[in-house]
């Protein structure tokens, strides 16, 4: 069978090992996601700090700034990582207040966006999260919230966890991809309800108000899929969207069951076609991503297309990149 | 004042109707349903506290004589809607409840509760319908009217009306959460939302009502009736913290006025509506409802401790 595509594997281009994360950073780089700057590339992802309440994690934003031609990127030059608040921390009861993760930028005209996955935490399951928006006034130094609340969150036919969005720019619209849970549910080798989740589809006009089509997007290739982060890019004539799936159970010690990068393709954004072929050629070959891939982020970088992604428990170590070759 | 109130005393309480372990205590939340020989007025009511002292709510109903109601004709035997499942936004109780009849049968809305972690508990108002008005389905898992960028947390107290052929619902929206001796204690502020089909909302993104304790009064239970050329709100407010029992903090009647639902005129002197010296609602009032029945104006409220004994009731004199 003659393969689709062949992809160019760069490894872990950021390891937490190496560099100094924010202060009180426990370690996690996690879903890079890029802003290209005049001098090089930004990526922003979520560290993880500890709360001092309960010694849960709470994720926070960082950045680390890559000084390299943006067009031909060299990602061996060495990154400077952020020191300072980004974001400040969610207020008391807000659907942020137990961390920021993803951390999505999207920069329309001179307006530069920070859309934020916000966790809270619940009494009967883990988490809540909703999809909140911030805008940075210097450049991406620092975000200011839209409001305490969210943007997007639980609704009549999306009960919860609507999170991980991604938004883009075509005609006069925006759209964004996201997740929404379907259920909590009891598995018999797990004590705690594990989560379910879909990725979704939502258009607005202005960003900030969003009508949801209220239906699941990609087909499941496994029983009880959850599908997380999607990132879409147009690529040649098509759109490509590139999430990561796992089994709802399972997943945080079985690499079998764990996160894996899958794929579709669209022609006009509505319909998708999943056609998870399109990476089988994807692997590095290296052993920090051996166990799992998990929260691509697409990106063109001069002509050529760049997928980042974590490795190995959710990114803990940080992320990798690989470029499409053919 | 062209009008007050003449109290006719507590009319439902709950320990009266043993046998409902889903109606232990609490009669809350009351709003009413003019029927043929009946009004039904539905309201929030707790079983027993689990063992570490947690409350779920439900909702249910009772049927007073439509020529006397201070008469009870008929107690459900089941809450109207069960509580939601694993995660979702009404796992922990479905209070309180606001019905309108609805094409061949009736829609609720109503405020679910979840439990957090920091914050004891977040409530989002959900949709539920009914062809009798006895048992409800929901019409979703999730809110109809959740959490957005200005109004983060506690969507709560739904009041259904229909003004002008349009959907109106009085609702409240948390602030803030104060931390107080320890104890988390929200902020909530009187808002509306408009519609046109009852499912998708616009919020009208103001605080109606003017604060009169500062900025972090409470405000709760708005309910507005249309007489005489005005619209009129009834409404209960209370201090931000110490408001359980102490009677200087604990919750009030409040009123205002309006002529086009967006501009109120706060005049709380106009309520009408204080504590008695003794009894059931010698320590607050709260949680008003007006009903029109066969051309009297009646009050439903609650009394001590949030209408732990039940819900009573005061009859109009004069005009609104």
């Amino acid at each position: 069978m003659v393969k689709r595509t062949r992809w160019k594997n760069l490894g872990q281009i950021f390891d937490c090992n190496l560099h100094r994360l924010p202060p009180e950073s426990v370690g996690y780089a996690q879903s890079p996601q890029t802003l290209i700057r005049k001098d090089g590339i930004r990526f922003y992802f979520s560290t993880r700090r500890l709360d001092s309440n309960n010694g849960k994690f709470i994720s926070q934003v960082a950045y680390v700034d890559y000084l390299t031609d943006p067009r031909q990127p060299d990602f061996n030059v060495r990154p400077h990582v952020s020191t300072h608040e980004i974001l400040a921390p969610g207020q008391l009861g807000c659907y942020d207040e137990h961390g920021v993760f993803p951390f999505h930028i999207f920069k329309s005209g001179p307006y530069l966006y920070g859309y934020i996955s916000g966790w809270s935490r619940r009494s009967s399951v883990s988490v809540e999260t909703g999809i909140g928006i911030s805008i940075s006034y210097n450049e991406g130094e620092t975000f200011e919230r839209l409001g305490n609340g969210p943007i997007l969150s639980a609704s009549l036919h999306e009960p919860f966890l609507v999170g991980d969005p991604f938004v883009i720019r075509a005609g006069n619209q925006y759209h964004m991809w996201y997740i929404y849970g379907t259920q909590w549910k009891h598995f018999e080798n797990s004590l705690q309800p594990e989560r379910i989740y879909k990725i979704a589809h939502a258009i607005s006009t202005d960003g900030v108000n969003w009508n949801r089509e209220g239906k699941i997007l990609i087909p499941d290739l496994l029983d009880d899929e959850c599908q997380a982060l999607p990132t879409v890019v147009k690529w040649g004539l098509k759109y490509h969207m590139f999430f990561c799936f796992r089994d709802a159970v399972g997943f945080r010690d079985d690499s079998k069951k764990g996160y894996r990068l899958g794929h579709a393709e669209s022609n006009d954004l509505i319909d998708w076609n999943r056609d998870d072929s399109f990476l089988e050629d994807f692997r590095s070959g290296y052993s920090w991503d051996a166990e799992m891939q998990c929260y691509p982020h697409a990106a063109i970088l001069g002509d050529r297309l760049y997928l980042f992604y974590n490795g190995n428990q959710f990114g803990r170590t940080g992320f990798g990149a690989a470029i499409l070759e053919e | 004042m062209s009008y007050s109130w003449n109290k006719l005393g507590l009319v439902f309480e709950p320990e009266n109707y043993p046998g409902r372990p889903w109606m232990n205590s609490y009669a809350q939340g009351p709003s009413s349903l003019v029927l043929e020989k009946t009004i039904r007025v539905y309201f929030s009511c707790r079983p027993l506290p689990d063992s570490q002292g947690r409350f779920v709510s439900y909702s249910s109903w009772v049927e007073l004589d439509r020529k006397d109601p201070t008469r009870i004709v008929a107690v459900a035997n089941t809450p109207i809607l069960n509580l939601g499942d694993k995660g979702t936004f009404d796992e922990f109780g479905t209070y309180p409840s606001s019905v309108i009849p609805y094409e061949e049968g009736y829609r609720a809305y109503y405020g679910g509760w979840t439990r957090c972690e920091s914050v004891p508990f977040d409530v989002a108002i959900g949709l539920a319908e009914s062809k009798d008005g006895r048992i409800f389905q929901r019409v979703g898992p999730g809110p109809v009217l959740g959490r957005s960028a200005s109004e983060p947390f506690i969507l709560s107290g739904p009041k259904i009306r229909k003004f002008n052929d349009q959907y109106i619902l009085f609702y409240i929206a948390g602030r803030r959460w104060l931390i107080h001796a320890g104890r988390a204690e929200p902020v909530y502020k009187i808002r509306m939302a408009l519609s046109r089909d009852g499912i998708q909302w616009k919020i009208f993104n103001q605080d109606l009502i003017p604060d009169s304790l500062g900025p972090d009064e409470a405000q709760a239970s708005p309910d507005v009736t249309y007489s005489s050329g005005k619209y009129h709100m009834f409404f209960c407010y209370r201090a931000p913290i110490d408001y359980r029992r102490n009677k200087s903090n604990t919750y009030r009647i409040g009123y205002a006025w309006s002529t086009d639902l967006e501009t109120w005129n706060r005049d709380d002197a106009q309520a009408g509506l204080s504590p008695s010296k003794n009894g059931w609602d010698s320590e607050m009032v709260a949680y008003p409802h007006i009903a029109e029945i066969d051309g009297d104006t009646f009050l439903f409220y609650l009394g001590n401790l949030v209408g732990k004994q039940g819900f009573g009731l005061a009859k109009l004199k004069g005009k609104l």
